[in-house]
């Protein structure tokens, strides 16, 4: 499933990293796809993508995509930032509980209301000029 | 012959500004603040310096200019420990790992005495300085830093879900910084002492919301030393002093939070930790006098008295109103003013929280004191108290 993808002006306040590992996760999710690992051994599911379970401990691991689905647990709207992000304030980020059973931060696009706790959401791709980020809207 | 660790004598600076601001002319310098807590601390007693043979100092925050603190103020201080020189620094819980550790020399016999001190600035600290750092510390720095979460947003997150779950109101949640500031303005350490009211709280600018102002931590300076020894020593000084009774770590698996579905406002680590103190002190939980919390937010005192059993799930703003958690209440909860009031230097929070329970548990409280307090309760905790830990201190006799 391919989620949306909004284009924004400007480079992401605080890039995330790239590894040779972790960057493709980052591609995938230039191309719309939001992916993780899955361990091949004892089935677990993480976030972020890693190169060994934090259950087992296996190396055995499988990316899977995950459908952007999901619930919005919680969420706060920052009025104080360091500078960085100074030119966001306010934002409102939001802790996301996928369908899969993953629970993930992301940024809250709220519209014209709020976002409420337990509400549906959808996943979609913020692509930034130097790089995507991810982010819940209304469902 | 009786290792159990004591705490002998403390000395510390009000909670409030000590660091100069810039272009200010300095005063005294980091380690010379800290040097007259020290030897203030130490005179009490009466005891010879030379048999001091550990000291553990709370990293100092980026504000602080001097580093390798710890061996340059034994140096200025003559000290040639044969214990451990160290300093250490994980999050909030800083302040409690460093008397941890001094309690540790002390019961294995490493150190006679033990120092467990500290400075922190950050009262004209560049808010950059601080929050850049604090952003990288509570969260993934590839996967969830990049959304901008600074430490109190996580804070803010559990009262938003808090609010959700229970029905309680921002208002509900206010009369613990009422309550909070009621005690600070009896206290002689306190940052803030002002009497506020609900609708103080509650007009606040928002901060991360649903907090505000007064609902998160001020920004604040600290330095506090304590004297640790064992119980032994102590009755051969002859001096009051209360002693360890209990200890508990325990630490929930998670960063913040975990990448699956969990209960976030359960603070399961604060429960465990808190019943293993209280299972090795021999008593239960309302055997407990009163009790000093890390809680840097109104929302986080809510949720380490539920998890522990001090009120019911949705309950601890209602019995904090009630006064059933207050001065002369059934079970008061930080008398000091707690992070709200008395302030908090969070490296140092959990030493100036020792403290007040070494006040209260002999009595010298004065105004604030708690009637015949003999047993005190204190916890403090790192990231979403995703780690905590519990000391459970006792009147010596």
């Amino acid at each position: 499933m391919t989620l949306e993808i909004v284009k924004r002006e400007g480079e992401r306040p605080l890039a995330p990293r790239e590894s040779t590992f972790s960057r493709d996760f980052w591609s995938r999710l230039s191309a719309g796809e939001f992916s993780t690992t899955q361990c091949q051994v004892c089935k677990h599911t993480m976030f972020p993508p890693a190169q060994h379970c934090s259950v087992c401990w296996s190396k055995e691991m499988l990316w899977v995509t995950l459908s952007g689905k999901g619930k919005l647990y919680a969420r706060t709207t920052v009025h104080a930032a360091p500078s960085i992000f100074q030119a966001q304030v306010p934002y409102s980020v939001g802790i996301i509980d996928l369908e899969e059973g993953i629970r993930i931060i992301a940024s809250l696009i709220d519209g014209k209301d709020k976002l409420k706790n337990d509400e549906a959401i959808q996943l979609i791709v913020l692509s930034y000029d130097d790089g995507p980020l991810f982010a819940v809207r209304r469902m | 012959m009786n290792n159990n660790p004591v705490i002998i004598s403390y000395a510390a600076t009000p909670v409030g500004r000590l660091m100069p601001k810039p272009g200010e002319m300095i005063e005294q310098f980091e380690h010379e603040i800290l040097s007259d807590l020290v030897i203030s601390a130490v005179n009490d007693t009466g005891i010879d310096k030379a048999d001091i043979g550990s000291l553990i100092l709370t990293s100092p925050t980026p504000a602080t200019q001097q580093l390798g603190f710890a061996t340059f103020l034994a140096a200025r201080l003559g000290l040639k420990c044969q214990g451990q020189i160290s300093d250490v620094n994980n999050m909030g819980i800083t302040g409690g790992l460093a008397f941890d550790q001094a309690c540790n020399d002390v019961s294995n016999g490493r150190a006679k005495f033990s120092l467990a001190l500290g400075i922190e600035y950050s009262t004209s600290a560049s808010i950059d300085v601080m929050m850049d750092r604090g952003i990288r510390v509570v969260g993934d720095v590839d996967f969830q830093s990049p959304f901008g979460l600074t430490p109190i947003a996580w804070y803010a997150f559990d009262a938003d879900r808090y609010m959700y779950e229970t029905g309680v109101t921002r208002e509900d949640l206010a009369h613990i910084a009422v309550k909070n500031r009621a005690h600070a303005a009896l206290n002689p350490l306190a940052q803030y002492r002002t009497a506020i009211t609900v609708e103080d709280v509650t007009s606040q600018r928002p901060i991360v919301e649903p907090l505000g102002l007064y609902e998160v931590s001020p920004r604040s300076d600290g330095a506090i030393c304590l004297l640790v020894c064992s119980e032994d020593t102590a009755r051969a000084l002859n001096k009051p002093y209360v002693r360890v009774l209990g200890r508990g770590f325990a630490h929930d698996g998670y960063h913040q939070i975990g990448d699956h579905h969990h209960d976030m406002i359960a603070f399961p680590a604060a429960a465990e930790a808190s019943n293993t103190a209280l299972k090795q002190a021999n008593v239960k939980i309302d055997d407990i006098d009163l009790a000093e919390l890390y809680a840097p937010c109104t929302i986080t005192e809510v949720l380490v008295s539920e998890a522990i059993g001090i009120a019911e799930r949705g309950t601890a703003s209602a019995i904090a109103k009630d006064g059933e958690t207050a001065l002369g209440g059934r079970l008061p909860v930080s008398t000091s003013g707690g992070c709200l009031s008395r302030g908090h230097p969070p490296g140092l929070t959990a030493l100036y929280g020792l403290a007040e329970l070494y006040d209260q548990l002999l009595h010298k409280a004065e105004q604030r004191q708690v009637k015949d307090a003999q047993l005190g309760m204190h916890i403090c905790e790192l990231g979403n108290y995703n780690a905590a830990l519990t000391h459970i201190l006792e009147t010596g006799r």
